[in-house]
């Protein structure tokens, strides 16, 4: 176990028993599993599954729906994140989010990303600040495109242009980890591929979660997989292992296309 | 084709038309497509119809406003030969002197120098009658136009001063000369007087720059809409600084912050309900409260612009929330998932873009603020003010107000600047609208 060629991830993340109600609805059904460190984690699962509203529990984005209640326990670093005494903001600050839609504000490339730093106190000056932004936007894999536009309106970028600046954007912060839901939907399979390209990149230094509806990406991207159906967690493990070897046969036939 | 209509009402089992041949079924719709053709046709008409109804009375409106207005932009002015008794106005340094320019009779010598142009009129009561010719301020005229020039001219000047309403409304063609004299409020003998004038080319239409320049007065030929003006800007001011910050945050508060729950059910169905009160009731509580209960001072813009908050609340309210509601969603998702809390979401990205929205409706309902009367009666802003107020605190008048104020008086001279005051406050309200229209397009472009 401790002597594999690639070093055993340590989880950074942990949720026990976790279920969500939306009003008098249950949402998700007690879900456990433990997410590794500077890996890609992938939820997949057919729609209303639970899978996004599971990755919304880990920077408290259910907060914001005044009908949701999340019971158990998210652990991030020995501390319970659904705990009331967290600050959202502050998990925010350490969990971004990157939505399905790209949603770059409607004001330029630069004040985008200059945005969360801002709030935050992150630049003590101009330099400190334009720093951010040019390293968020090379992590991004967008400063080459957008080096000479930085004060061009944000939604003038194409597409997948516009989603990777919402990677910067989230970057810039300085997460620790990074929620992705279905960061790929609205784009071309051109885009796609790129944005695959730079989540492998990314996960040298960010836990990564990704739900996704395309299980090639999620095959392509993750190190493990998590199945959702019906609000519960059906299995989790190695992404190789579920799509080769599914234990269950509710995987089993999602992934071979029969439900979904 | 009559063949296949009977062919399938006969056949067994088929429900008329839906199991006819197809040239069967299409001759039937094209049938009935001429009925539909007609009827869509007859609605189009009706829709004509009915704008060119709404334009029509439209149009009769403002050509009844204009066509009783426009002369209102003139005034008749009398030519007077004045000789001014320089030293009983001027000081020893030879200045005109503030004091004794005040307390000197210009009315009479007003009077006195016209009556040199008709050496006939000799009886007392004749020449009186000849006085009223003039309007009862024309003495104030002289008196502005020699301290305005600062000098006192030796020997005798011709000055133009006002006439009085009636003459105005005679020179103007207002005043029927034929009917009976006792019907007439310009009496036989003046009007002999007015013909020789007019004769003399002693007499003029200039502009009314009178009406742009003062505040209201009891007679027609000095009476102005700057105080209204002045008023009702007072108020509106009052108004937006009121307003605008209650109804933005009550609308933010509303939209992102309030918790779900009867409470906030029933606040929402209020602040609606509050936008269908009558406005006189605002006035009624404008009175109790801010006069009676505060005792703050009667007929201030002040107070009215209190009111007018008041009723202007509900409508920017419900505008805020609608534009607030049109940013889309995914943008507050963005600055929430950065760690934004939800007061700099609010103020960094949702207010910002909703502004242009937020913007149309404070507009729409200062226009409507504008516009109102019946409250600004309640407070006392009904008041006869011959002075343009200069703090919040002054009593004054406002627009509409002032229109209802001249619309009451007997003077045919005061129809027409009531019109002419419509006219003033019908420009501002445009104005206003077309304002909330280009900001609205402007800002939507940047978006």
């Amino acid at each position: 176990m401790d002597s594999t060629t690639k070093p055993m991830a340590a989880s950074k993340l942990k949720a026990v028993d976790v279920s969500v109600f939306y009003g008098e609805k249950q949402a998700l059904y007690d879900v456990s599993l433990n997410i590794d460190e500077k890996s890609v984690t992938s939820f997949i699962g057919p729609s209303g599954c639970g899978k996004s509203t599971f990755l919304r529990c880990f920077n408290r984005m259910n907060d914001v729906i005044p009908s949701c209640r999340v019971a158990g326990q998210i652990i991030m670093d020995d501390v319970d994140l659904n705990s009331p005494k967290i600050d959202p903001v502050l998990l925010r600050a350490r969990v971004g989010m990157v939505f399905q839609k790209p949603n770059p504000f409607p004001k330029t490339i630069y004040e985008n990303v200059a945005y969360g730093p801002r709030i935050h106190g992150l630049a003590a000056n101009r330099q400190e600040m334009d720093f951010i932004v040019e390293d968020s936007l090379k992590k991004a894999g967008l400063w080459k495109e957008v080096s000479d536009r930085l004060n061009d309106q944000a939604t003038g970028l194409s597409g997948g242009q516009q989603q990777r600046l919402c990677i910067a954007r989230a970057i810039a912060v300085g997460p620790d980890v990074l929620l992705m839901d279905e960061p790929c939907s609205a784009l071309d399979p051109i885009a796609t591929s790129i944005i695959e390209e730079l989540i492998s990149d990314l996960q040298n230094r960010f836990t990564i979660m990704i739900v996704t509806h395309s299980m090639q990406q999620a095959a392509r991207v993750s190190q493990k997989t998590a199945y959702f159906h019906l609000g519960k967690l059906i299995e989790y493990g190695d992404t190789k292992e579920i799509f080769t070897r599914p234990q269950n046969e509710q995987t089993e036939a999602y992934i071979s296309g029969k439900i979904g | 084709m009559n063949d296949h209509s009977n062919s399938v009402s006969s056949s067994p089992g088929a429900s008329g038309l839906y199991s006819a041949p197809t040239d069967v079924r299409m001759a039937h719709i094209a049938a009935g497509l001429k009925k539909r053709r007609a009827a869509s046709k007859r609605l189009r008409f009706y829709g004509i119809m009915a704008i060119v109804t709404a334009i029509g009375f439209l149009c009769i409106l403002l050509t009844t406003i204009i066509s009783n207005g426009y002369t209102a932009l003139q005034q008749t002015e009398v030519a007077v030969v004045i000789e001014v008794p320089a030293g009983e106005i001027l000081d020893d340094a030879g200045a005109i002197d503030a004091e004794k320019s005040r307390n000197f009779n210009w009315a009479g010598l007003v009077k006195r120098s016209f009556r040199k142009e008709f050496p006939e009129v000799t009886g007392m009561l004749e020449q009186r009658s000849l006085g009223e010719l003039l309007s009862a301020n024309a003495g104030y005229d002289l008196r502005l136009q020699i301290e305005d020039a600062g000098v006192v001219p030796t020997g005798p000047v011709t000055y133009w001063v006002k006439a009085s309403d009636d003459v105005d409304m005679l020179m103007k063609g207002r005043m029927d000369r034929t009917i009976d004299e006792k019907m007439r409020r310009i009496k036989d003998d003046q009007l002999v007087w007015f013909d020789k004038t007019v004769a003399k080319d002693n007499i003029r239409l200039v502009f009314n720059s009178t009406f742009f320049t003062m505040a209201d007065s009891r007679e027609p030929e000095s009476a102005g809409v700057l105080g209204a003006i002045v008023g009702s800007a007072l108020a509106l001011i009052v108004t937006v600084v009121l307003a605008l910050p209650l109804a933005v945050m009550a609308a933010v508060y509303l939209e992102y912050f309030a918790p779900p729950g009867r409470l906030t059910d029933f606040i929402e169905v209020n602040v609606n309900n509050l936008a269908a009160v009558p406005s006189i009731v605002f006035g009624l509580l404008g009175l109790a409260v801010f006069l009676g209960f505060f005792g703050m001072p009667r007929s201030a813009p002040l107070v009215g612009g209190m009111v007018l908050a008041l009723m202007t609340l509900p409508t920017i309210i419900i505008a805020t929330r609608a534009s607030i509601r049109a940013v889309p969603s995914s943008i507050r998702d963005a600055a929430l998932g950065l760690g934004a809390s939800p007061m700099q979401t609010a103020l960094d990205h949702i207010l910002p873009l909703a502004a242009p929205g937020i913007l149309t409706g404070t507009i729409i309902g200062i226009a409507q603020a504008l516009g109102e009367t019946a409250p600004l009666i309640m407070i006392g802003m009904v008041a006869f003010i011959v002075d343009v107020p200069t703090s919040f605190t002054d009593p004054a008048t406002a627009l509409p107000v002032q229109i209802f104020i001249w619309s009451d008086s007997a003077e045919r001279a005061f129809y027409e600047r009531s019109s002419l005051a419509i006219m003033v406050l019908l420009l501002f309200l445009i104005s206003m609208n077309l304002a909330a229209v280009m900001l609205r397009r402007k800002f939507e472009k940047k978006w």
